[in-house]
């Protein structure tokens, strides 16, 4: 914690050298000049709604039926008709994943 | 009725309210602006262009106010980015130090006094902009070290030195202020 020595003549100086700036019409330039405020939640909303459609046509549509849980023999003849379903689950999962994250974090 | 600072914030937040907003820049257009006419080296002009971007970057940005730190220390973070910004583009606002003036045969004390406001102004100007900044925010506006370095932006070391540096320099560039007395 700083605190201006009141002994020091620089310092009585300093703070008595503080000008005061009369408005003089600045409160209302700048309120003529006010822009409409941004909506902070539209963005974020809007992305956490795509992100609720994308999960709901990603239940509906991924190849579900096409899962199943891959032995160590077929991961590694890196069989393309048991990696290619999974592949495809877990970019679209982790996409909506980051998608959410981003839309709960935002911040301009 | 006066309202606090945090009353008037949340009121711009959940009504949009101009008449808020406008109650916060007329309790802070004093400091925002000397402040700026300080870093802009007395240039009232571009002084007053910059607290008017302050302050609608501040409209524009108020949601991201956290209430951690003192209203008027966020708006002094704003005004001291937007003056960063213009002196980047103009090389008389370039940060360097303005060199050292000769020393000047002594005055007398009463012709000393009368000058020194005067001097002192022009003192200021002479300085390396981040010892005026950090001097005008912890001397002037009696702001703290630690509330100074998030204005600026830096360690709270470096503003402790830029004032003590800052000082010793108008120390010697303002021979006479040890006559100074309040008045």
């Amino acid at each position: 914690m700083n605190r201006p020595e009141d002994k020091d003549p620089l310092d009585v100086l300093l703070r008595e050298q503080n000008p005061h700036i009369d408005d003089d019409g600045f409160t209302a330039r700048v309120l003529t000049a006010l822009p409409p405020r941004h909506r902070a939640w539209l963005r974020p909303t809007v992305l956490l709604g795509a992100t609720a459609i994308g999960s709901a046509l990603a239940i509906r549509w991924l190849p579900w039926e096409s899962l199943s849980l891959p032995d160590l023999s077929a991961l590694l003849s890196l069989n393309s008709q048991v990696l290619l379903p999974w592949l495809l689950v877990l970019s679209v999962m982790a996409s909506l994943a980051w998608a959410a994250a981003t839309a709960v974090q935002w911040e301009d | 009725m006066s309202f606090t600072d945090t009353d008037l914030i949340a009121r711009v937040l959940s009504r949009e309210d101009q008449h808020a907003f406008g109650e916060l820049v007329r309790r802070y257009q004093s400091p925002v602006r000397a402040f700026l006419a300080r870093l802009a080296r007395g240039d009232a002009h571009l002084a007053d262009d910059l607290a008017q971007e302050t302050f609608l970057k501040a409209w524009r940005k108020l949601h991201t106010y956290r209430g951690s730190a003192r209203f008027s220390t966020w708006l002094f973070g704003i005004a001291y980015n937007e003056f960063r910004t213009v002196a980047r583009q103009r090389k008389e606002l370039a940060l360097e130090d303005v060199e050292e003036p000769a020393a000047e045969p002594a005055k007398s004390a009463a012709d000393s006094r009368s000058d020194l406001r005067l001097d002192l102004t022009e003192a200021l100007k002479e300085l390396h902009s981040s010892e005026r900044a950090a001097i005008v925010l912890c001397c002037q506006n009696g702001l703290t070290h630690e509330e100074a370095a998030l204005v600026l932006d830096c360690p709270h070391g470096t503003v402790k030195t830029n004032v003590l540096r800052g000082k010793e320099k108008l120390r010697r560039r303002l021979p006479d202020y040890q006559h100074y007395e309040s008045t």
